[in-house]
């Protein structure tokens, strides 16, 4: 493979090289190595404690790192000041507990990063924000606060407040696992017509069917590094190593039991 | 709606049983006799002394005398308001230093809060009183009294806007931030409202006490209601009814505070 003559070489949107972070003595991120492509999705799953929220959260700088480097675009993560504020402005984020603004309507929260950050005027805003509103399915929300919400509502509110910025990737923390079941897939069908429409997307899930359906490429993430990597019918037809399919393993057979 | 718990009550206890109700009651009747007995003896008394002599009241009925209780009340609403409005300006900003990510302007500010909030208000009364004059600076009257108020009530102010800061959840803040908010924006926008009205019924509570030392007027001289208060009583040797009125007064300002209270929440 030579990159120079593929047409259309392109940067990666993100790039992670040899990261480490420790937490103290405990060692979270062990040489992580990982690139995004644009358009792509990569969703990371992996036991819990393995790393994989932290990895998500050094992306944009949530969690700083030990050694390494992150690239976003081709330029290295500035450390601070508003070169930082900058790059996070284009990296969305999603969290699994939502973070909506609980003191501000949910128009509000969608408006408020453009009118701030992009010095968008607010009527542009508002009317940009209500087109979002509309393509996660809660335009008719947008004058109540979060609590009036369910967590389907507010976790969909919380993915336009992401687009509003127009960002180059988006980043999905856990988004959810904080659910009740029966609001779980109303947010993966907007995560999944994301991904169609060609979003960059970095995903920190537990959703194994929707992880194999998204998917571009799967990383398997054990015990802070990266154990696994490849296509998901790969992956998960034929799993590499042991730990793999002992964790796929675990996940069939609470299928298995919920099917009963 | 029963079902709706909103009362204190309604967490601290069960719904009563027969048992309960009849004891509730029996208690009630308990409690309110020796209440009853002491306020009856209380008037007895004063009777016997002659303090509810239609001499020591009359001059309630005069214009002249609720006009003056009313410059007193206007002081005193001076007083709290110039000191109320010193006291969370400057707890603000102790505030700020206080959560500041410099070590330095945290030990000050840290220092300063501890300071004004361990000594008396009465020795702030009496420094602008009796020290600061010594220095030449000559203060209005208003400020002599606003001044050490207000100064004993911004650590307070201070450490009850940083407890508002600390209960707003961490994810709000990560959440700013990755939309790309700068720090400043991200304290002003969305951190400080929601701790704002985390610690509003604190507020409260700390400007009921800046009214209640406002009284301190008296030490300087300044009109509020206590000093009028106290030249009523000498003037018609009327301390009782003075002190019962004026008491009422000071009570229906709290009151009203609070009510404010609750209609901006």
């Amino acid at each position: 493979m030579n990159s120079e003559h593929k047409s259309g070489a392109e940067t990666p949107v993100i790039e992670l090289r040899t990261v480490n972070k420790y937490f103290g003595t405990h060692h979270v991120l062990k040489d992580v190595s990982l690139s995004v492509r644009q358009g792509e999705v990569v969703v990371i799953i992996g036991p819990s404690g393995s790393g994989k929220s932290t990895l998500c959260r050094t992306i944009n700088r949530l969690e700083t790192i030990s050694s390494g480097e992150i690239l976003i675009e081709g330029q290295p993560m500035p450390a601070e000041g508003k070169e930082l504020a900058q790059v996070r402005s284009r990296i969305g984020m999603v969290f699994q507990s939502f973070n909506l603004f609980l003191h501000r309507t949910i128009l509000d929260n969608v408006t408020m990063a453009p009118m701030d950050v992009l010095h968008i005027k607010r009527k542009d805003a508002e009317e940009e924000a209500l087109k979002l509103l509309r393509q996660v399915g809660i335009e008719d929300q947008a004058r109540k606060v979060p609590a009036q919400l369910s967590g389907g509502q507010q976790q969909r509110a919380a993915i336009a407040r992401a687009l509003a910025m127009h960002p180059k990737a988006i980043l999905f923390d856990e988004p959810t696992s904080a659910l009740d079941p029966e609001m779980i897939q109303e947010v993966l069908d907007v995560m999944t017509s994301l991904a169609k429409s060609g979003m960059t997307m970095v995903i920190v899930t537990h959703e194994m069917n929707f992880a194999r359906n998204v998917a571009d490429r799967i990383i398997f993430m054990n015990d802070g590094a990266i154990l696994e990597e490849g296509a998901p019918d790969e992956f998960f037809a034929h799993p590499k190593t042991e730990r793999a399919r002992e964790f796929l393993a675990s996940f069939r057979n609470e299928q298995k039991e919920s099917e009963l | 709606m029963k079902n709706e718990k909103n009362n204190i009550r309604d967490f601290l206890y069960d719904e009563p049983g027969p048992k309960a109700k009849r004891r509730i009651i029996f208690w009630t009747i308990v409690s309110l006799v020796p209440i009853a007995f002491l306020l009856y003896r209380m008037t007895v008394r004063f009777q016997e002394n002659g303090q509810l002599a239609p001499q020591y009241w009359s001059f309630f009925l005069k214009y002249t005398t609720w006009r003056f209780i009313g410059q007193g009340l206007l002081g005193t609403l001076e007083a709290a308001l110039t000191a109320g409005a010193i006291a969370f300006v400057i707890g603000f900003l102790l505030m700020r230093g206080r959560i500041s990510r410099s070590g330095i302007l945290r030990k000050i500010s840290a220092a300063l809060i501890e300071f004004t909030r361990g000594v008396p208000t009465l020795l702030f009364i009496y420094f602008f009183f009796l020290v600061v004059p010594q220095t030449g600076l000559k203060l209005p009257s208003l400020l002599r009294i606003a001044l050490p108020v207000a100064i004993s009530a911004v650590g307070v102010v201070a450490e009850v806007f940083r407890s508002g800061v600390n209960a707003v959840p961490k994810g709000q803040t990560e959440a700013a931030l990755s939309l790309g908010m700068r720090n400043r924006h991200v304290f002003y926008k969305v951190i400080f409202p929601q701790a704002f009205r985390y610690v509003i019924p604190s507020l409260i509570s700390e400007i009921v006490i800046v009214v209640k030392d406002t009284t301190f007027a008296y030490v300087i001289n300044f009109p509020d209601l206590m000093q009028n208060a106290k030249v009523l009583i000498s003037n018609y040797d009327a301390m009782l009814p003075v002190y019962l009125i004026v008491s009422v007064i000071y009570i229906l300002i709290n009151f009203l505070i609070n009510q404010l209270a609750r209609a901006v929440r």
